[in-house]
């Protein structure tokens, strides 16, 4: 019987979903006849979220044509979600930027011009800006989907070139509070543990995220889990119930902004029936009431009789009962592992820093760390936050390798790997986001690179930030694939790049682990990998400012073909001069340790033979990571040698509760909190332009709870008015028993100028991360009309 | 045509509802389960956005708790659209800003 290419598809489908599950099914040969399938795969890592889900690309005859998970990876086990299925729609839309576009201003419309022509305005208007107005009137904005061969050379021109530290990315806006935490709990930024923990917690303690929407393979695994082993417990703590609460055991639902009281009074049950980790204590724990004040365990405890139960319960509000947060501390205590899970509900806080700490307080009084099953887990929201931003040097105050920029050995060790003159890079840190975007309305930046991603839109309470990026004050570079609201509002220069898969670069996820994505297809013709864009750039910008250094700073690279060996290159030389002796080791895993590995390395990986075995599943403990050994102090089975704790201890800090900047009122009466919704991400630039995302969610809604609805006298459909202190959005109602009474919600997405959420939230920041508290404000809303007919809108 | 492997995840107890539940859906075929609630499912559409379809009704069944792509073929939709032929942008137009 012959075998159609229909039947051979299907079958190929049911024994790939099969392989998953051990399930044989009655085929094996798929068939003689397509054997000679010419389908060629491509392995690399999704770029829709930071989970780091890793799958392979089929290509026939130059086009991706197929799809598959990878299922011997440790991020995803091979399962893909739908954002992913859809991804290979934007690799020939017919949006794709593909010249070069150049407005000398803003009022202007853009005209198509060459590459050199770009590559000379761009280089002229940076060189002009140093010349006439000093090396800070120029910055680079970058991004966690950037690859990091890509935010590490943008970095080291700017600060080795320019001599500036004026660097950031949009990891500040959704990362930056965890690393706060990290650091200053642990002693080191990034998690101890990572996904490998999921199979093996039994209790999950999940707050602020979403993650069946923002992260729905690592639900996935949550849920795999649970459905294994009944008896474990999940707990969802949220001012929301969403889809990730539907596994829920316990749902603890309270007032936006109260969650320090419950993690304060989830400490203090766990000391008041003792069931804190006495030896793991006295072993391994300081006690802090400020960075330069330590305290001892009575005095944290007395600092806990604000938090029974009782009254953490009133301060709370809502629904949680005193008896509800015993339970929680109880399991949270004596489950065999606990893995708490966190997105921006914590990190995007006036208070992130502390919310962070308070979790990790948690973790380091029961010892529910550094074993099987047990972990402290902020996770990602972008694929390469971590690996590119937080470890590459793409933080105004941070150098590649965990480096800080104020520390004069730090700046030497850098200088010294670039072979540039020791002093060159400034001592002090850059600006970091939203001091940035304000020096940009005062007109103090006169020449900003801003590389994949969409300020005009996600910056909080973005109407003020973009009266200054639409100023001529500013000359704006944008890279990107498609038109935003950005390039359309700011950019005097858009300059067209590749896509994912259409250069060859690594991401490094959630869990300290590097993956490699290689080139697969070509790009459109006319768009280029950044890494080229900036070192032409680079090559102009030393001639124009007459500047050896620079030429230095890209002599490693000139030459070298862009689609492979340049930015191995780059890889080579941040792995090996960068990371080497770092926290973040990833000497051991050169490009080809990557290509071998189904799913990349973990650091420290110090080796070649030990990046092979995949890394560090467990940072600090000796016999899982190398550097616990290499570094230890004492003969204890675990070694904290994070640079920041100088006594080598994990930190307890006090952290009272504390409101958030701004409180609903007589005038604003709710609260407003925003996010993500499961088909789109960020600012809808690519998934808005999937026809099939588009229709599932074609603009964004403002869930009200069914209570306030009826107060109100809105129903389903109806249009409302959402009025903050700073701008106003007109969007339908999603009558909804998810928001807790007196809060509403809205996704983020939207482009539309009457749906943009982002005119609406608040840009208090936090006083250590810098991170904005898009979570919450107060508004105001009301009825304006019954329901109408809404078109999508992407730029 | 538009071919995807799935594991779809359910309660190890509604699996056979599920199964019977998913096949009702047309264009579904189940090729498998194990014990755990874990179902083999191949889902043969016409095109990217009836599979989009098709998934959310998977999705929406009571006993569904998840649904896992495995592998996805799209070929002669990619083909259509690098030839013109098909225009994966929702937008009836072309909006370039240099348009």
């Amino acid at each position: 019987m012959v075998q159609t290419r229909r039947d051979f598809l299907k079958r190929t489908a049911a024994l790939s979903a099969a392989s998953y599950l051990g399930i044989l099914l009655p085929f094996k040969d798929v068939g003689n006849a397509l054997a000679a399938d010419e389908t060629t795969w491509h392995r690399g890592s999704c770029r829709l979220c930071g989970t780091g889900c890793r799958l392979e690309l089929g290509v026939k005859s130059g086009l991706p044509v197929a799809l598959r998970g990878v299922p011997q990876s440790r991020t995803n086990m091979g399962y893909l979600c739908m954002k992913g299925m859809h991804f290979w729609k934007l690799m020939n839309h017919a949006d794709r930027l593909t010249t070069p576009l150049y407005r000398a201003k803003k009022s202007d419309k853009f005209k198509k011009i060459s590459w050199d022509e770009a590559m000379n305005i761009a280089a002229d208007k940076f060189a002009s800006a140093v010349k006439e107005h000093g090396n800070n009137s120029v910055a680079y904005y970058g991004s966690g989907q950037a690859l990091t061969e890509e935010t590490y050379l943008f970095q080291k021109i700017f600060r080795g070139g320019l001599q500036t530290n004026n660097v950031e990315g949009n990891p500040r806006l959704c990362m930056a509070s965890a690393v706060g935490g990290y650091m200053t709990s642990f002693g080191a930024d990034e998690p101890i543990g990572g996904y490998a923990d999921i199979e093996k917690a039994d209790c999950f303690f999940i707050i602020g995220s979403n993650m069946a929407e923002a992260h729905p393979v690592i639900f996935r695994r949550v849920m795999r889990r649970k459905l294994d082993n009944p008896k474990v417990t999940v707990i969802n703590a949220d001012p929301r119930i969403s889809l990730t609460s539907r596994i829920a055991d316990i749902h603890l639902q309270f007032n936006p902004g109260t969650d320090l009281a419950l993690l304060n009074a989830l400490a203090y049950v766990i000391i008041d029936e003792k069931l804190h980790n006495e030896q793991f204590i006295n072993d391994y724990v300081t006690f802090k009431k400020s960075k330069g004040d330590t305290i001892d365990f009575e005095e944290y405890k007395k600092s806990l009789v604000d938090y029974t139960p009782e009254k953490a319960a009133t301060i709370m509000g809502g629904k949680v009962t005193a008896d509800q947060i015993r339970e929680v501390a109880r399991k949270f205590a004596t489950s065999k592992g606990t893995l708490s899970m966190w997105t921006m509900g914590l990190n995007q806080r006036k208070q992130g820093v502390w919310a962070n700490n308070l979790v990790h307080n948690l973790h380091i009084l029961t010892g529910q760390l550094l074993k099987e099953g047990a972990d402290s887990l902020s996770l990602t929201g972008q694929p390469n936050a971590c690996g590119g931003v937080r470890e590459g040097g793409g933080l105004c105050h941070i150098l590649p390798g965990h480096r800080p920029v104020e520390k004069e050995a730090m700046r030497n060790q850098v200088e010294e790997a670039w072979g540039i003159p020791k002093g060159r890079i400034p001592a002090e840190p850059g600006l970091h986001t939203m001091a940035m975007f304000s020096a940009v309305n005062e007109g103090k930046i006169k020449a900003m690179w801003i590389n994949c991603t969409s300020p005009a839109q996600s910056l909080p309470n973005c109407n003020k930030y973009n009266k200054g990026l639409a100023k001529d004050d500013t000359f704006v570079v944008c890279t990107d694939i498609f038109p935003t609201l950005t390039t359309e509002l700011a950019a005097n220069l858009v300059l067209p790049t590749a896509f994912h898969f259409e250069k060859t670069g690594v991401y490094g996820c959630t869990e300290r682990r590097s993956q490699i994505t290689r080139k697969a297809i070509n790009p459109p013709k006319g768009a280029k990998p950044e890494v080229e864009i900036v070192r032409d750039w680079a090559t102009l910008l030393a001639k124009k400012l007459n500047d050896p250094v620079i030429d230095q700073c890209i002599k490693p690279f000139i030459g070298l073909e862009p689609e492979y060996a340049l930015p191995k290159a780059i890889w080579e030389e941040y792995s090996q001069k960068l990371t080497k002796g770092r926290d973040s080791d990833l000497s051991g895993a050169p490009y080809e340790v990557l290509e071998g590995m189904y799913d990349g390395v973990q650091w420290p990986a110090p080796t070649v033979e030990y990046a092979k075995t995949g890394g560090t599943v467990k940072k600090f403990v000796r016999g899982m990571d190398p550097l616990a050994e290499k570094l230890k102090t004492d003969d204890k089975p675990y070694q904290f040698y994070g640079a920041g704790h100088p006594d080598h201890k994990l930190w307890v800090w006090m952290r009272p509760q504390a409101n958030p900047e701004e409180m609903p009122d007589a005038d604003y009466p709710f609260y407003l909190s925003t996010g993500r919704i499961i088909d789109h991400w960020h600012t809808m630039s690519m998934t808005g332009r999937i026809p099939e995302l588009l229709r599932a969610n074609p603009y964004s809604y403002i869930e009200i709870n069914p209570k306030d609805a009826t107060r109100l006298g809105i129903k389903p459909g109806d249009m409302i008015e959402i009025t903050s202190r700073r701008g106003t959005n007109i969007m339908p109602a999603k009558v909804y028993e998810g928001p807790i009474e007196g809060m509403v919600f809205a996704y983020w997405h939207d482009q539309h100028p009457d749906r943009m959420i982002n005119k609406v939230t608040m840009d208090a920041i936090d006083p250590g991360s810098k991170e904005p508290e898009f979570k919450i404000c107060a508004c105001k809303i009301k009825k304006v009309s019954g329901p109408q007919a809404l078109k999508p809108y992407v730029v | 045509m538009v071919i995807a492997g799935f594991v779809v995840q359910c309660q190890p107890q509604s699996q056979q509802d599920t199964v019977v539940a998913l096949e009702a859906l047309g264009q579904v075929e189940v090729f498998g389960a194990d014990e755990k609630g874990n179902i083999v499912t191949v889902v043969d559409t016409d095109s990217s956005a009836d599979l989009e379809k098709i998934v959310k009704k998977m999705e929406s069944l009571e006993q569904v708790m998840t649904v896992g792509l495995t592998y996805l073929n799209m070929e002669d939709e990619a083909e259509k659209i690098a030839s013109g032929e098909l225009s994966p942008d929702p937008f009836p137009r072309k909006h370039r800003p240099e348009n």
